[in-house]
């Protein structure tokens, strides 16, 4: 267990003590900040890891948020919903990875964008089971008060995420990271040297599916109500991969940094620059691209001062 | 890459952010002495920026009409308006987390929903938790408010209020009319009334010889009309906002497409539809939840309907549609009922809300069971000469149906 | 006769779908770059042929012109001063860059512009024409000719040209054009700046038949995408044949199966070409 894990575990610790801190509002924030960890960790497995750019990570938002949404209006038990979300995204993403991991580079980008594309039109489509475009409604889990309420939903983002971290721990530290290592560098020599590419692939981008999904099955239950076009939004694919990008990649430390810090970023700018944040999330991207290519070790003064390199 | 420098470095800037969004909270949290505060969520950026215009300009208007009288009087005492205003970027989580915030962080009194059916359904549930009254300007689909809360009333008629008169019209005016087409949007109140329209169009025995849906986005509607037009459906009911509506007329003016009847929900009621698409928009049928032509006097501030238009077009230049109006409404029903309840206590504002009975400039107001006002005929009308001219309610009629759509 | 209808919307809304896709095609097949920009593109030149046309009555047909040489400067200088220095990045630093510059231009469109959809309409308006019960829009007829015509002009330029060989030569090649003597950025410079320039004028022709807003740039981008796919990258013949058969199967889909499905319909050919040919109709094997 390195350093940096054992301060990941920490800071996940650290961060389960916010309900001793703020109120509902605060909790919101927290939930929202367990979230985008979970997001831009389970990435980090296909997209650090492996170095498999993945667009696919709204794909499984939505099919989590779907998936449990529909099951608790069937009357199903909040976990049981979840646990359904997580092993069917974990056995549908490694059989697509199985297909979609032969592609490389832009292709694969571009396929797996499409995934969540095609999954939200299919969704748009099933009416009478999603209720179409016009959202799903899903019950309310139980009368209690705010801060319970808030309180819940809290806890079981944190459950995941803790869940997710002590993955990209364990992944990190086996034999399937030590081959997506061995993948990322050079796919070709790896599988020459008689790496079974495809199974490691698609376990990949089965883990980082299952937990992502999890996560949109409690994001279904705690707004209660969802419609396509919200779940299977684009940025919830491309704000992991700029979390991932502003921690630097490949750590798991770094990247779940990354999210807190992006979280607070998006907030700062939500609150002060009305009409244009979306401009500034922009700017920011591109500073970030442009200037801080490792994240944020680029800002060691013996890197700054070097030309952007990149891995 | 050195990992425990970037942990440290990373590390020591959290407590940062933390320190900046605690910073932010402190800047948007303001004294609230004398003065009523209101949250306005809106989606001033992304795909429903355009309606989120309209939505302010009814609630300033307001606004600034009540404070021009001195305030809203509560006990006697007079308490100005302020409206407080968030961006949740046309996206609907954030409306939610909107309304959380205005509630929990901003401290303000009384909640304006959210814009549209959707986004007011998923922040109504935070605004019900926290017990805070919202009026809720333009959520017309009756999903909205099967939840079974307390604190959500809404000011539009349920959808099935603008297709059964409509329907009964045609019934009567156009008896020729057999079969009906139906054209969609996939989204909730476009998909929600047309399905609304099936259910009307099957009661008085019409054939729905084509029910479709498009995709949100859709630029291109060439193969859905072409479809119809081999149909040869007496009555083409398009359901979209503006941009789809004007996209849709104008391909089935290239197709040359033409039916008796064409109904379109809910462009033809905004000046930008009849202004874009010229002689194409003549003839075309619409239902909408007000109309400026209305004659009513109201016990409001704004007093009757002609009142209302009056100071809307002095102050915007321009005529009000419904969007307009009902948030202004929202206002001006908040006032009635603070000032009727005597006190910001929120429950016994609720209550006074779920009493109210009152004729105000956009009509009788009264709250259903649910929430939602069940009080109003909502107006049909046409576009004639480049102008709507409402056919429906008998009270305010203007014209006759004209048939034959080009 | 529906089944002609069909067939002759197919054609006339491929050219247009080709014509979107031309500029995309040729970014992607020479410099590698997944140019997210490119919608938010078309939408500004959109807006340049909507200004034109109210305020100087100059149809989009002569807007054109205007459109061309200003997109092309601000393509090369986008790349130059930008784009360049990530040129030799991964995928994932390119797409992500031109995502952060797309939210950039896309947010200052909605702030200078304002969301609300704008039409062009002409005065006195085209009509339609009607040729055996097919009937068909005189102004998608016009864009459509257009469109064929930049798309023409373009193969001439690749075939004929020495800038257009060069430019050839770098996407077969990289390498082997740096040994010809090709100036590599200068041609990265020149292919973005066309791309850019084909895209704006794309936009002066889709204002003729669209609505105008910066909400519809992902509409544009995500065509582009699926004919670059379908038809295969960096070659006109790949546009044309992306945009045909994308616009025949969106027809089809949408007669037999319903409006909604036929957006499903494109994505999910888009994958299974991916999956089994990943060069498209045209293009050639090995692009990665």
């Amino acid at each position: 267990m390195t350093r940096s894990n054992i301060a990941l575990l920490v800071l996940i610790a650290a961060v389960a003590a916010l309900p001793l801190f703020g109120g509902a509002y605060a909790l919101r924030l927290g939930t929202i900040a367990c979230l985008y960890a979970v997001l831009a960790l389970s990435w980090n497995v296909v997209g650090g890891l492996a170095g498999y750019p993945s667009f696919a990570t709204a794909a499984f938002f939505g099919y989590g948020a779907y998936a449990a949404g529909v099951l608790l209006g069937h009357g199903w038990p909040l976990w049981a919903a979840i646990a359904f979300a997580t092993l069917s995204a974990f056995v549908a993403a490694a059989a697509l990875g199985a297909v979609l991991l032969r592609l490389r580079g832009h292709y694969f980008a571009i396929a797996s964008l499409s995934l969540a594309e095609v999954l939200r039109e299919l969704v748009n489509n099933a009416t009478d089971l999603t209720g179409g475009g016009m959202g799903l409604n899903i019950p309310l889990a139980s009368g209690a008060g705010i801060m319970a309420e808030a309180t819940f939903f809290f806890f079981a983002m944190w459950g995941v995420l803790l869940a997710t971290a002590l993955m990209a721990i364990i992944v990190g530290g086996s034999k399937l990271g030590f081959a997506l290592a061995c993948i990322r560098q050079n796919e070709t020599a790896s599988s020459m040297v008689g790496l079974n590419t495809t199974l490691y692939k698609a376990a990949a981008f089965g883990l980082s599916a299952c937990f992502v999904s999890a996560a949109g099955g409690i994001y279904a239950a705690w707004v209660h109500y969802i419609d396509p076009s919200d779940v299977f939004d684009v940025l919830y694919s491309v704000k992991p991969i700029v979390m991932a990008l502003m921690g630097g990649l490949g750590s798991p430390l770094g990247v779940a940094c990354g999210a807190f810090l992006y979280l607070g970023l998006e907030e700062v700018v939500w609150r002060n620059y009305i009409q244009i944040h979306t401009g500034v999330l922009g700017l920011l991207i591109v500073l970030l691209l442009l200037f801080l290519p490792h994240g944020l070790s680029s800002l060691r003064p013996d890197r700054l001062w070097r030309r952007a390199k990149h891995v | 890459m050195n990992q425990s420098w970037v942990a440290r470095r990373v590390r020591r800037s959290f407590p940062l952010s933390a320190a900046v969004l605690a910073l932010g909270a402190q800047l948007s949290a303001a004294s609230a002495e004398d003065v009523i505060r209101f949250g306005a969520p809106l989606p001033i950026t992304g795909a429903l920026a355009p309606e989120a215009v309209k939505q302010q300009q009814g609630y300033d208007l307001w606004a600034e009409q009540a404070n021009k009288a001195g305030g809203v009087s509560v006990g006697g005492k007079k308490y100005k308006v302020q409206i407080v205003y968030t961006d949740y970027q046309s996206n609907t989580p954030r409306a939610v987390q909107a309304t959380e915030q205005m509630i929990s962080q901003d401290n303000v009194n009384f909640m304006f929903g959210a814009f549209g059916s959707g986004a007011a359904k998923a922040a109504s549930t935070v605004s019900e938790k926290y017990k805070v009254p919202t009026l809720a300007a333009t959520a017309s689909s009756s999903q909205v408010y099967d939840q079974g809360y307390k604190y959500l009333f809404g000011t539009f008629t349920p959808n099935d209020t603008l297709t059964t008169p409509l329907t009964k019209i045609i019934k009567t005016k156009v008896p020729d009319v057999k079969k009906v087409a139906i054209l969609a949007r996939n989204d909730l109140f476009p998909l929600a009334i047309a399905q609304e329209m099936e259910k009307s169009a099957k009661a008085e025995g019409y054939e729905v010889v084509y029910s479709e849906k498009y995709s949100i986005g859709t630029l291109d509607h060439s193969a859905a009309l072409s479809q119809i037009k081999s149909l040869a459906p007496q009555w083409i009911f398009v359901t979209g906002y503006t941009n789809d509506l004007l996209l849709v007329r104008k391909q089935m003016v290239d197709q040359q497409m033409k039916a008796p009847v064409v109904t379109m929900i809910a462009g033809p009621a905004y000046q930008e539809f009849i202004d874009a698409l010229g002689p194409a928009a003549e003839n075309v049928s619409s239902a909408a939840w007000w109309h400026p032509a209305e004659q009513y006097d109201g016990k409001d501030i704004f007093g009757t309907t002609a009142n209302f238009v009056k100071l809307f077009k002095a102050k915007y230049n321009s005529e009000p549609d419904y969007g307009q109006a009902s948030a202004a409404l929202c206002g001006a029903l908040f006032q009635i009922a603070i000032e009727k309840a005597g006190s910001l206590d929120r429950d016994k504002v609720r209550d006074e809300l779920a009493k109210l009975d009152v004729v105000t400039f956009f009509g009788p107001v009264k709250f259903g069971a649910n929430g939602q006002i069940n009080s109003l005929d909502p107006p049909v009308f046409q576009i004639q000469g480049g102008k709507p001219v409402v056919l429906f309610p008998q009270a305010i009629k203007q014209g006759d149906l004209k048939i034959g759509v080009n | 006769m529906q089944a002609a209808q069909i067939l002759i919307n197919a054609l006339v809304l491929g050219c247009l779908y080709a014509c979107i896709a031309i500029g995309f095609s040729l970014v992607w097949g020479v410099l590698n770059v997944i140019n997210l920009i490119h919608g938010s593109f078309i939408v500004l030149g959109a807006y340049l042929a909507f200004g034109l046309y109210n305020a100087l009555h100059i149809p989009p047909w002569y807007a054109v012109i205007v459109a061309a040489p200003l997109f092309f400067v601000l393509g090369y200088l986008l790349q130059r001063l930008v784009l360049n220095r990530v040129i030799t990045a991964p995928v994932l630093v390119t797409l992500t860059l031109t995502f952060g510059l797309d939210l950039i231009l896309n947010n200052a469109m909605i702030y200078f512009f304002k969301a609300d959809y704008r039409k062009l309409t002409l005065t006195p308006s085209l009509g339609s024409v009607s040729i055996f019960d097919v009937v068909v829009p005189v102004d998608r007829l016009i864009a459509t000719a257009a469109a064929l015509a930049l798309t023409g002009l373009l193969y001439l330029l690749l075939r004929r040209s020495r800038i257009g060989r060069a430019i050839v030569a770098v996407r077969l090649d990289r390498d082997a054009a740096v040994l010809m003597g090709v100036n590599v950025p200068s041609i990265y410079a020149i292919a973005f700046g066309l791309g850019a320039a084909l895209a704006g004028c794309a936009g002066v022709l889709m204002a003729l038949i669209f609505p105008i807003s910066p909400l519809t740039s992902s509409a544009y981008l995500g065509k582009a995408f699926v004919v670059c796919v379908l038809g295969g990258l960096g070659s006109v013949s790949g546009a044309l044949a992306g945009g045909l058969l994308l616009a025949l199967v969106e027809g089809v889909g949408s007669t037999f199966l319903g409006p909604s499905h036929a957006t499903t319909l494109s994505f999910v050919l888009l994958i299974i070409f991916l999956v089994l040919r990943p060069q498209g109709l045209v293009g050639r094997k090995g692009f990665e």
